[in-house]
This record gives C-alpha cells, structure tokens and sequence, in this order.
C-alpha cells in the first residue's frame, strides 16, 4: 500500500492474489465515501483514490482493501465449488 | 527452516509485514488465514518473487508482544486451514453425494398420508364446524377493546 497526497492515495492489489471483479465489487460499496479509478500494470490492480471522505470514522482505505481482499476470497472459494 | 518469517514489526505504527514462499500453501490457505484476522487488522496481501507478503495494520494500538504473537497465530492459521483444505479435498465426493441426496429428497416433496382413519384419526374434523378453531366457540378471536366488539 503506497499512500501519497492526504486526499488521495494509490493502492496497489497483486493480480494472482486479488481478482478485478472483487475490486470493483469494493470500490462499489464505497463509492460514497470516495472517489476510485483502476487501472493495471504488469503485476498489480492500481487503484486511485481520491475525494476521500474525512466525515467516518475508521480507515476507509484500509476497510476497502480488507473488502477487496474478503471478496478476492469469497470469488475464489465459490469457483472452486 | 522458518516457514514464516517476520519482515518488519513496528509498534508505533501498529504494523506487521510477514512473508513466506509461495509453495509451502496454497492460495486458499493464504486467503483463509488472512480472512480471520481481517476483524482485528487491516490485511494487505502482496507477491514479491517467489514469496507472498502479508502486511497487517492493527486497528488499534498494540504492543510489540501481541504483534508477535499474532504472527504466531497465522502461522497456526495457515496450517488449521491448510488441514481444513485437505480434508475436504479427501471428501469432496462425499460431501457432494450427501448434499446431493438431501436436495433430491427435500424437492421430491412430502406426499400426502393414505392410511386409514382408524390407525390414524383427523385431530380436526373439517367437516364439523364445532371442531377446531373454526367456530371459536372460546371467544378467543373476538377484540377484547369495546371499540372494536361487534365489528367482527
């Protein structure tokens, strides 16, 4: 996780570790609380956030990678079912 | 030989990168391992050659001790789910023959009794408006508040 300016921060998922449609899946549940554009490189799932809401309580970049990550693990436990 | 090893641990920041080669788990048992611990941390996966970096950001303050006793626990993760993942590799065809069976069972639908009345008699007789709930002789679905009495 690389943070940059306070009001936007570039989140980098490995793509054999976190699917796109469980970052999309993500990015939707918070789409009110900021602001998401993904994009790819060789290796990773970029995804940059900005307008980030100061109004909530918690870590809303954190709680989003942990969503992603949780979805990463459900996609895969139900395409094995 | 270390199967997990801590990278980095810092308190101040409530930060823990472990890493571990990529061929001692499977991706399902790494996924299950971080999956418990995403109540208590932030959990950012990663790969870097031929290792995966687990980075885990508390949620709250910790101190050094607890950080290092839950690199512990992940390690215990890892191998509980890994026999979790074994196990049900070993009985997938059961589980699946069991679940099968009970789908069929259950969408086959329950037939009506034929029997006789005399081995096993109505407890209500449909027919006698006396009988069962049909004539509340009781008054028990009558409004007890007087505005209502006499509206049904």
């Amino acid at each position: 996780m690389t943070a940059s300016a306070p009001d936007a921060v570039t989140v980098r998922f490995h793509r054999s570790l976190y699917t796109e449609p469980a970052i999309k899946e993500a990015a939707e549940t918070f789409a009110e609380l900021a602001s998401f554009a993904i994009s790819t490189d060789a290796e990773h799932y970029v995804v940059e956030l900005s307008a980030i809401s100061r109004d909530v309580d918690g870590d809303v970049v954190a709680e989003f990678c942990n969503f992603a990550l949780a979805n990463s693990a459900r996609g895969q436990r139900s395409s094995h079912a | 030989m270390t199967t997990l090893k801590i990278e980095t641990l810092d308190a101040a920041t409530a930060t823990l990168t472990l890493s571990l080669d990529v061929g001692l788990y499977p991706r399902d048992v790494l996924y299950a391992a971080a999956y418990v611990f995403l109540d208590r941390a932030y959990v950012l996966l990663d790969r870097q050659d031929s290792r995966f970096i687990v980075r885990f950001r508390g949620k709250r303050a910790l101190e050094e001790a607890t950080f290092r006793a839950m690199a512990g626990e992940f390690e215990n993760e890892l191998l509980a789910q890994a026999l979790r993942h074994q196990v049900f590799d070993a009985n997938q065809r059961i589980i699946e023959d069991v679940v099968a069976v009970a789908i069929a069972g259950a969408s086959a639908g329950a037939e009506p009794y034929v029997g006789s009345d005399a081995e096993h008699p109505h407890l209500v007789d449909p027919g006698d408006p006396a009988d069962g709930f049909v004539a509340d002789a009781a008054g028990i679905g009558r409004p007890w508040e007087p505005e209502k009495q006499g509206t049904e």
